[in-house]
């Protein structure tokens, strides 16, 4: 018997209903792919209903939504506390212990997790315009997920977070400066003993893409949304022809810098992202591709 | 009066009880008094407002879009500038009167929140949500305290206080984000975030509430907002965050 995968979070889901249960895309569209091969993320129709546990969530609104959640008694959520927009007064909060709190800090992390336990109801959003993106993680499937992209996870999902091993450093001496274009540390998840529930918020719009072996690309590195832990990244860099155009100063150079994702796995980037604005000459990064046209 | 709310569409209501503020369509028009007000694009929308001789508007100088060079302009007297400088609030409140057409907007992606006020009725609004209001409105601001300490200034948390006398009147709010709106029975209580509070009616008490947990390096405590009805409250998805620093 042929089982119905969703085509956005990939596992086995129904269809016959409106809205994939477990991550609320829906069902009866079809799939807009750009001729580039990017899938555009539908958008969570608004009041959708997300199933995990006992309990479930439900997404209200689409410029900047919100997830509103009915927290069965043997349920537990967790999310930055700068996300909680309302709460029950019979919802049970408390912190979640977390280690490398000066490390976190530094890297402008959230410090502290906040729990929510059931049963009650309470509501988180972000405050960016953009889409609530739901990944349910099959018992030891794992996600890297970039720092602010988190939302919440379901209590079953295990948090950790690793360097991301991309940064240059400007500058000599006194002036000596060192940039993390995609974040100083990523997020990763993995459900452990079970399945769980990942959100994450995405600013603007979301495209997803399945990348073959071996298969790689270059990227904004503060676009990437989250990926699987099977796709390596590293640093690439630039240099466009100069075509004879000098800088006025001697420091400052004409270069892109990407990341340069390798399959296999998924990825996904948002529409919303930072450009860096650095110009000065690198004098040192982490591992690097070069192109100098 | 109206609102301008599509009547063809189902109320939207979360499992909690929630109801979406009715997100109004493109160059929806409504009338109020002898005026009319079109609502422009959805994005950041616009409120177009096409006065009548006799009637005027409200509001802060800064949301002012656009507006015909015949249109007169005056200021509002309002009582206790220095509290209101001192709390962040406009120092002068600017009163466009008819006939002419002037045009508002906020500078966030939102919604607005289109609320006909009748006689007798008193609603309260966060600082720097309120688009405008009709003449017939009158206007004043409360300070909340005990909100001091969820604001790092220290200054408290200021609102503006709608009140119509013996004439109805319109309301125009902008909520950043999306907009939810609950009604709250008799001693129903809700925590809400502060900076996603919106609206309420006088009638809902608000006080802020310690929670028994700590958040930053500094171990700050965390703050909230509650409710307590009758009445409605409304709230915003995107705010200001009001809690620690990191």
């Amino acid at each position: 018997m042929n089982q119905y995968v969703c085509r956005f979070c990939r596992q086995p889901s129904d269809p016959n209903s409106p809205t994939c249960p477990l991550c609320g895309a829906p069902v009866d569209i079809r799939d807009v792919v750009s001729d580039s091969g990017w899938i555009e993320q539908p958008p969570i129709r608004d009041m959708a209903r997300i199933q995990f546990g006992q309990s479930h969530c439900q997404i209200e609104g689409t410029t900047v939504p919100v997830a509103d959640f009915s927290l069965a008694p043997q349920d537990m959520i967790y999310f930055s506390h700068h996300v909680l927009l309302w709460t029950d007064p019979g919802t049970r909060l408390a912190n979640m212990s977390m280690r490398g709190g000066w490390k976190r800090m530094k890297a402008g992390m959230p410090l502290i997790m906040m729990e929510a336990h059931g049963p009650g109801h309470m509501a988180l959003s972000d405050n960016h315009a953009g889409e609530v993106i739901a990944l349910p993680l099959q018992h030891g499937q794992q996600m890297w997920v970039r720092e602010h992209g988190f939302l919440c996870a379901t209590g079953n999902i295990r948090y950790d977070w690793d360097q991301t091993h991309v940064w240059y450093v400007t500058g000599t001496g006194d002036d000596k400066e060192t940039h993390y274009p995609m974040g100083q540390y990523g997020d990763i998840f993995t459900a452990t003993d079970r399945p769980g529930l990942l959100l994450l918020h995405s600013p603007g719009n979301t495209f997803i893409r399945d990348l073959r072996p071996g298969e790689s690309l270059l990227i904004q590195p503060s676009s990437l949304l989250y990926r699987d832990v099977s796709v390596s990244v590293h640093l690439h860099l630039e240099y466009p022809r100069n075509m004879g155009f000098a800088f006025w100063h001697p420091r400052w150079s004409y270069r892109n810098i990407w990341v340069r994702l390798t399959g296999p796995g998924r990825v996904a980037v948002q529409s919303v992202y930072e450009r860096p604005e650095n110009t000065d000459t690198i004098q040192n990064s982490s591992y690097a591709t070069h192109h100098r046209w | 009066m109206t609102c301008g709310a599509p009547l063809d569409v189902k109320d939207k209501v979360s499992d909690s009880g929630w109801r979406e503020a009715p997100r109004l369509r493109d160059m929806t028009e409504f009338r109020f008094s002898g005026s009319t007000c079109q609502v422009e694009g959805e994005l950041v929308p616009v409120a177009e407002i096409s006065l009548s001789p006799q009637d005027a508007v409200y509001f802060e100088h800064h949301v002012l879009l656009w507006k015909d060079e015949s249109s007169p302009l005056s200021s509002l007297k309002t009582q206790g500038g220095m509290k209101r400088s001192l709390g962040g609030m406009p120092h002068i409140i600017t009163v466009a009167s008819g006939p002419g057409r002037v045009a508002f907007s906020r500078d966030a992606p939102g919604e607005l929140v289109v609320l006909p006020l009748h006689p007798g009725m008193e609603l309260d609004v966060r600082e720097h949500a309120f688009l405008l209001a009709s003449h017939s409105i009158e206007y004043s601001f409360v300070r909340i305290k005990g909100l001091a300490n969820v604001l790092h200034g220290g200054s408290g948390m200021f609102m503006d206080r709608f009140v119509t006398a013996q004439y109805p009147g319109l309301l125009l709010l902008h909520g950043n984000g999306n907009v939810l709106e609950r009604t709250l029975r008799p001693g129903e209580k809700i925590l809400v975030e502060p900076g996603g509070f919106l609206y309420k009616d006088s009638t809902v008490q608000m006080q802020a509430v310690q929670m028994p947990l700590r958040t930053g390096l500094m171990r700050h405590s965390m703050y909230l907002a509650e409710m307590t009805g009758p009445g409605r409250v409304g709230i915003q998805s995107m705010y200001v965050h009001h809690h620690a620093s990191e």
